[in-house]
C-alpha cells in the first residue's frame, strides 16, 4: 500500500462541514487521498455526498457532516462503479458482503468511474496480481470553454461564444479574396442600381408639376416643383415634346437599371457558387483527417447534413439573401434621406407606423415560423410512417397488417393536416392586418399631404413622389424580422461548416511522428486500457506480444472487445493507458500515414465502392497494373467468378456492391487487401454469412493471404481459427486465456467452453440436417 | 405452487421445473413467482436478500422493471445476479409490506430517470438550453445542446429530455403540466 502512488490533492474541494467530521474522526487532511462529491444521496434525491479515500479506510459522509459508511480499506476485496438507468451505483465488495456504497447521476459517472478503477487496480496491486500501481491520471473531459467558461455544444467545437457572428461574415468573407476584383464590381452594381431605383418617383413628380398639370387648362393655379431640373422642363414648348423627353428619360433610367440587375445577379451567382463550393471543398477534405472519435460521437445523417445542407443554406443566403440585404438596406436609408428632403413634416408622419410593423412583423414571422416548423415535423414523420412500411412491405404482407399500417398512415397524415392547417391558419389571420399596417402610413401621407395641397403649400407631384417612394420605404421592413432570422440561421450553418474545419484533425504528420516506412509487424500489448467513454474501459490491462508473421486468433463473446482491440492496432482510437508498440515504437508516435498503409482490413460486410470491380480491387492503389490486379483477384479465388460476369473486371458493383453476393463481395475485398500488401491483417469475421462451400474458397483465400504477416482473426466460428498460432482469449474487457488450440483445450477454461458450446450446436445442427434427409 | 402459477397465468400449459439460476437451463418457459412465497429482506450491510419459501435464499438479487416506460409498477424481473433470471414477479403489490418497501429502495437505485414535475425556467444561450425543474428528486438546473436531438418524443405527449452530462429526464405527458410549464414547453419544441 505504501509503495502505491498517493495522488496528492483531491479530485474536489471539501466543504468545512465534512472537514470538521473527518476532523472528529481524527483524519487530518494529509491522510485525505482524495474526496469526490456526489450529487445524489442515499435517499435517491438531489444533494450532496461525499466519499474519502484516506490510506486506512473508505468513508461516505453527507453534506451535512454525518458519516454514513466507514470501511477498512483492508477488508475491501473489490469494488466496481456500476451503471444503473440513468445513474450509476459505487458498489463495493467487502468480506462481510456487498455495500452499495454511494449513488451519483451520470453526470458524476466519469470521476466515480476513474476511482473505482484506480482503487481495484490499488487492490489488486497490493495482492500482487499486478506489477505496477495505478497512476493516477484523472483528466476531466473538456467541455467548458477555456476563455470563457461556456459549456461547449460538444468537445470537437469551438467556443460559440467565443467565435463572434461578425468573425464567421469576416471568414465567409476571406472565401471570396481570390475573386475580389468581382466582388468589388458586384458591391458597385448593388449600389448603382439602388440609387438608379431612387429616380423614377422624381420623374413622376416632374411629369406631373412640371408638365402635365402645368398645361392642363382646367387647373388654373400651379405652383412650380421649385426644382431647376423641373424648370427647364417647364420652357420646352411644346409640352408633347416635353413630355416624350420625360418619358423617354424614364425608360432609359428603367432599361439601365434592369442591365445593372441583370449583370448583378450574374455576378452574385458567379460569386455565390465559387466560394460554396470552395467552402464545401474545404470541409470535405477536412472529414477525411478527422479522428474516428469524431464519427464517433454524430450519426452519419449529421455529418452528411453538414456537408450538404449547411452549404446548401449559406449558398442560398448568399445568392439571394445578402444581396437582398444590402439592396434592401441601401434602399431604406436612400429613401429614408430622400423622403426627409422632399417635405420632412410629412416624413415625419411616416414614422408614425413603423414600430406597429416592425413589432408586429417580427412578432407574426416568429409565430408563422415555429408552427411551419412543427407542421414540418409531422410532415417529415408522416414520410418516416411512408418509408418504414414501404421498405418493409413484404413484413408488412407477411403478417396481414395492411389495414394496421394504413390506420397508421392516417393518424400521422391527420396529425400532418392540422398542424399544416393551423399554421395557414394563423397566417391567413395575421398577414392581412400587417398588410394593413403598412398600408396605414400611405393613408396618413394622403391625408396629411392631402391637407398640404389644398394649403397650397406643396405640389400634387411631391405628394405622388412621396407615396411611391413610401412604398420602397416600408418594403425592407415587413421582411426585416425574416431577413434577420435567415442571415443568423446562415451564420450558424457556416459555423457549424466552420467547427468541422476547426476540429482537431488526427495527427497526421506534425514533423514529430516517427516515419516507418518498412515495419515488420511485430505488435505488443503492454498493460492497456481502453474505454470509448474513458470512464467505462472496454478493455483492461491487456498485454500481448505478437511476433511478425504470427496469427492470432481474438475469441470471447461477442462484447468482449474484440473489435475494440483492432480498432486500436488501427489506431482510430488512443489508448488510455499503457502502451500499444509496433516494431517497439509506441503507435501515438508512429506516422498514420505510414502505419495505415502497412496494415489491411478485411471486414464481415465489406465495404466496395462504386465503381468498377477493377477499381475496387486496386482501392488503395490506383496505379496498380492489370496484371497485379488479376494475380491478387487469383489469390482471393475471386477470378474465377469475375470472368464470368459479361463485363468481367468492368462490372459495376452497384451501390454498396448490391449486385454480387456476399461471398462475391468477401473474395473482392479479399483480394484488395492481397493488392495491399500489407504487414499487418485484420480480419474481422471475414466468414460469417455466406454458405458452407464459399465458405471454403474464401478460407483457401485468406489461408493465402496470411501467409509472412501478422494477423489479428476474429470468427465467430471456432473452426475458422483453426490456422492460428495462438488464441487469445478475451472475456469482460480482459485478457484471460492465451495459447495455442491444444493449451487451451487442456486448461479446460473459457476457450474449451466455448469450442465444447458450438461442437454441441454443430451436432444439433448435423443431427437435423439427418433428419431432413 | 407451480400449478398455481401455471393456472394464474391460464396459457402456461406446462410448468417450468428448472432450478431458478441455472444458467444452461434448456426451458424457455417464462417462471412467474407467487408473491406470497417471497420476502425481501435487507443483509447486515444493506445487501436486498431474497428468498423463496421452500426453495431457495439468494443473497444480492437484482431487480428490473421488464416495462420501466408504460408498466413501472407491475412486471419486475428479479435476477440472482446480472445475468441469471430467477423469476418474473408480475403483480409486487401483492408482497407483504416490508417487502415491498425493500423492493422499491431497489428499483427506485436502478431506475433514476427523474420525472420533472415543473418547469421555472428555460434560458436559451448559444444554442444550449438552460432548464431549470422540480423533479420528484428535487429542484434541479441542467444544459440541454441542440433541443432536437436531445428532446426525444414519445407519442402522443411523453418527453424524454437529455442534458450535457448524460442525465435522463422524464415528461410523461407535458399536456398535465401546469400552465407556465406547458407554456415553456410549447415555445420550446
Amino acid at each position: 500500500m505504501s509503495t502505491a502512488e498517493t495522488p496528492t490533492g483531491t479530485l474536489d474541494p471539501i466543504p468545512d462541514l465534512v472537514k470538521v467530521t473527518l476532523n472528529k474522526l481524527e483524519i487530518r487532511p494529509e491522510q485525505i487521498r482524495f474526496a469526490v462529491q456526489s450529487d445524489v444521496n442515499a435517499a435517491g434525491t438531489y444533494g450532496e455526498e461525499w466519499f474519502v479515500l484516506t490510506d486506512a479506510a473508505i468513508f461516505t459522509v453527507t453534506g451535512e457532516g454525518e458519516v454514513l459508511h466507514y470501511i477498512p480499506y483492508e477488508n475491501v476485496l473489490g469494488i466496481r462503479a456500476e451503471a444503473v438507468v440513468d445513474a450509476g451505483l459505487l458498489v463495493l465488495e467487502t468480506e462481510t458482503g456487498t455495500v452499495d456504497l454511494i449513488r451519483y447521476s451520470n453526470g458524476c459517472a466519469s470521476k466515480f468511474g476513474f476511482v473505482a478503477r484506480f482503487i481495484g487496480d490499488e487492490i489488486e496491486f497490493r495482492k500482487g496480481k499486478r506489477d505496477e500501481a495505478p497512476i493516477w491520471d484523472y483528466k476531466p473531459e473538456e467541455q467548458f470553454c477555456q476563455s470563457c467558461g461556456l459549456l461547449l455544444p460538444d468537445e470537437f467545437s469551438p467556443c460559440p461564444a467565443c467565435t463572434k457572428k461578425h468573425k464567421v461574415m469576416l471568414r465567409i468573407l476571406s472565401y471570396i479574396r481570390p475573386y475580389r476584383g468581382r466582388a468589388i464590381l458586384f458591391m458597385l452594381f448593388v449600389i448603382a442600381g439602388t440609387l438608379i431605383s431612387l429616380v423614377p418617383p422624381y420623374f413622376n413628380k416632374i411629369l406631373i408639376d412640371d408638365i402635365l398639370l402645368l398645361n392642363d387648362p382646367t387647373v388654373a393655379v400651379q405652383e412650380t416643383s421649385g426644382t431647376r431640373l423641373g424648370n427647364m422642363f417647364r420652357t420646352i414648348q411644346p409640352a408633347a415634346v416635353a413630355l416624350s423627353i420625360a418619358v423617354g428619360t424614364l425608360l432609359t433610367i428603367q432599361i439601365i437599371r434592369e442591365i445593372f440587375t441583370v449583370f448583378r445577379l450574374r455576378l452574385g451567382a458567379w460569386l455565390t457558387f465559387r466560394v460554396a463550393a470552395n467552402i464545401r471543398s474545404h470541409v470535405y477534405q477536412h472529414l477525411h483527417n478527422l479522428s474516428i472519435r469524431f464519427f464517433d460521437k454524430r450519426k452519419t445523417g449529421t455529418v452528411i447534413s453538414h456537408i450538404t445542407e449547411d452549404s446548401e443554406r449559406l449558398q442560398d443566403f448568399m445568392l439571394e439573401g445578402l444581396s437582398f440585404l444590402a439592396v434592401e438596406l441601401l434602399l431604406f436609408f436612400g429613401i429614408g434621406t430622400a423622403l426627409f428632403l422632399m417635405n420632412w413634416q410629412l416624413a415625419c408622419f411616416i414614422l408614425i407606423p413603423i414600430p406597429i410593423i416592425v413589432f408586429g412583423a417580427g412578432w407574426f414571422w416568429k409565430k408563422v415560423r415555429s408552427l411551419w416548423h412543427r407542421a414540418w415535423r409531422r410532415r417529415s414523420k408522416l414520410f418516416d410512417v411512408v418509408n418504414d412500411s414501404v421498405s418493409g412491405i413484404r413484413v408488412v404482407r407477411a403478417f396481414g397488417q395492411q389495414r394496421s399500417e394504413v390506420n397508421r398512415f392516417a393518424d400521422a397524415n391527420i396529425d400532418a393536416r392540422d398542424y399544416e392547417t393551423n399554421a395557414e391558419l394563423i397566417w391567413a389571420t395575421y398577414y392581412p392586418p400587417l398588410m394593413f399596417a403598412v398600408q396605414l402610413g400611405s393613408l396618413i401621407v394622403w391625408y396629411a399631404g392631402g391637407l398640404n395641397i389644398i394649403a397650397g403649400s406643396m405640389t400634387l407631384g411631391t405628394l405622388m413622389a412621396f407615396n411611391a417612394y413610401l412604398m420602397m420605404f416600408y418594403e425592407p421592413l415587413r421582411y426585416i424580422s425574416p431577413l434577420i432570422n435567415w442571415a443568423s440561421r446562415s451564420m450558424t450553418a457556416a459555423e457549424r461548416l466552420f467547427e468541422v474545419i476547426d476540429s482537431q484533425p488526427e495527427q497526421f504528420d506534425d514533423g514529430t511522428l516517427k516515419a516507418m516506412p518498412n515495419i515488420t509487424g511485430e505488435v505488443k500489448f503492454h498493460n492497456m486500457t481502453f474505454g470509448y467513454d474513458s470512464h467505462k474501459p472496454v478493455l483492461r490491462d491487456i498485454n500481448l506480444h505478437v511476433k511478425p508473421g504470427e496469427m492470432i486468433g481474438l475469441v470471447g463473446h461477442s462484447g468482449a472487445g474484440k473489435s475494440t482491440l483492432i480498432n486500436l492496432i488501427c489506431r482510430f482510437y488512443t489508448p488510455d493507458s499503457g502502451r500499444l508498440e509496433v516494431d517497439g515504437e509506441d503507435i501515438k508516435e508512429i506516422d498514420l500515414k505510414d502505419l495505415r498503409r502497412q496494415i489491411g482490413v478485411v471486414l464481415q460486410e465489406p465495404y466496395l465502392f462504386s465503381g468498377t470491380i477493377a477499381e475496387n480491387i486496386a482501392y488503395a492503389h490506383p496505379d496498380a497494373t492489370m496484371e497485379d490486379i488479376i494475380t491478387a483477384a487469383k489469390a482471393a479465388n475471386a477470378h474465377e467468378f469475375i470472368v464470368k460476369f459479361p463485363d468481367g473486371y468492368d462490372s459495376e458493383v452497384g451501390e454498396r456492391g448490391g449486385r454480387l453476393s456476399g461471398g462475391e463481395r468477401q473474395r473482392i475485398s479479399i483480394a484488395r487487401a492481397i493488392l495491399h500488401n500489407p504487414r499487418i491483417l485484420i480480419l474481422d469475421e471475414a466468414t460469417s454469412s455466406v454458405d458452407v462451400e464459399t465458405e471454403k474458397k474464401i478460407q483457401q483465400a485468406i489461408d493465402r493471404l496470411v501467409q509472412n504477416r501478422t494477423t489479428f482473426a476474429i470468427a465467430h466460428r471456432l473452426s475458422t481459427l483453426r490456422n492460428a498460432d495462438r488464441l487469445f482469449v478475451i472475456e469482460k474487457g480482459k485478457g484471460v486465456e492465451c495459447g495455442s488450440h491444444e493449451e487451451l483445450m487442456a486448461q479446460k477454461g473459457i476457450y474449451y467452453k466455448l469450442v465444447e458450446t458450438q461442437r454441441e450446436a454443430a451436432n444439433v445442427r448435423a443431427a437435423a440436417q439427418a433428419v431432413e434427409r | 405452487m407451480q400449478n398455481e402459477n401455471t393456472a394464474k397465468q391460464g396459457t402456461l400449459a406446462a410448468a417450468p421445473t428448472a432450478k431458478p439460476g441455472s444458467s444452461e437451463s434448456d426451458d424457455f418457459t417464462p417462471r412467474y413467482l407467487e408473491p406470497a412465497t417471497l420476502t425481501f429482506t435487507r443483509s447486515e450491510v444493506g445487501a436486498p436478500r431474497l428468498e423463496i419459501r421452500k426453495e431457495a435464499c439468494y443473497l444480492r438479487v437484482v431487480v428490473r422493471r421488464l416495462m420501466p416506460l408504460s408498466d413501472p409498477n407491475q412486471y419486475i424481473s428479479i435476477a440472482a445476479d446480472e445475468d441469471t433470471e430467477i423469476g418474473i414477479l408480475v403483480n409486487p403489490s401483492e408482497l407483504d409490506s416490508k417487502s415491498l418497501e425493500i423492493l422499491q429502495e431497489e428499483l427506485d437505485k436502478r431506475y433514476f430517470t427523474p420525472t420533472i414535475q415543473k418547469i421555472y425556467r428555460v434560458k436559451e444561450q448559444f444554442g444550449i438550453h438552460e432548464w431549470e425543474v422540480e423533479t420528484e428528486r428535487g429542484r434541479v438546473t441542467f444544459s440541454v445542446r441542440g433541443l432536437n436531438q436531445n428532446i426525444k418524443q414519445v407519442p402522443p405527449a411523453r418527453l424524454f429530455i437529455t442534458d450535457v452530462r448524460g442525465n435522463r429526464y422524464d415528461i410523461p405527458d407535458y399536456r398535465e403540466l401546469d400552465a407556465q410549464s406547458y407554456l415553456h414547453i410549447q415555445r420550446h419544441l
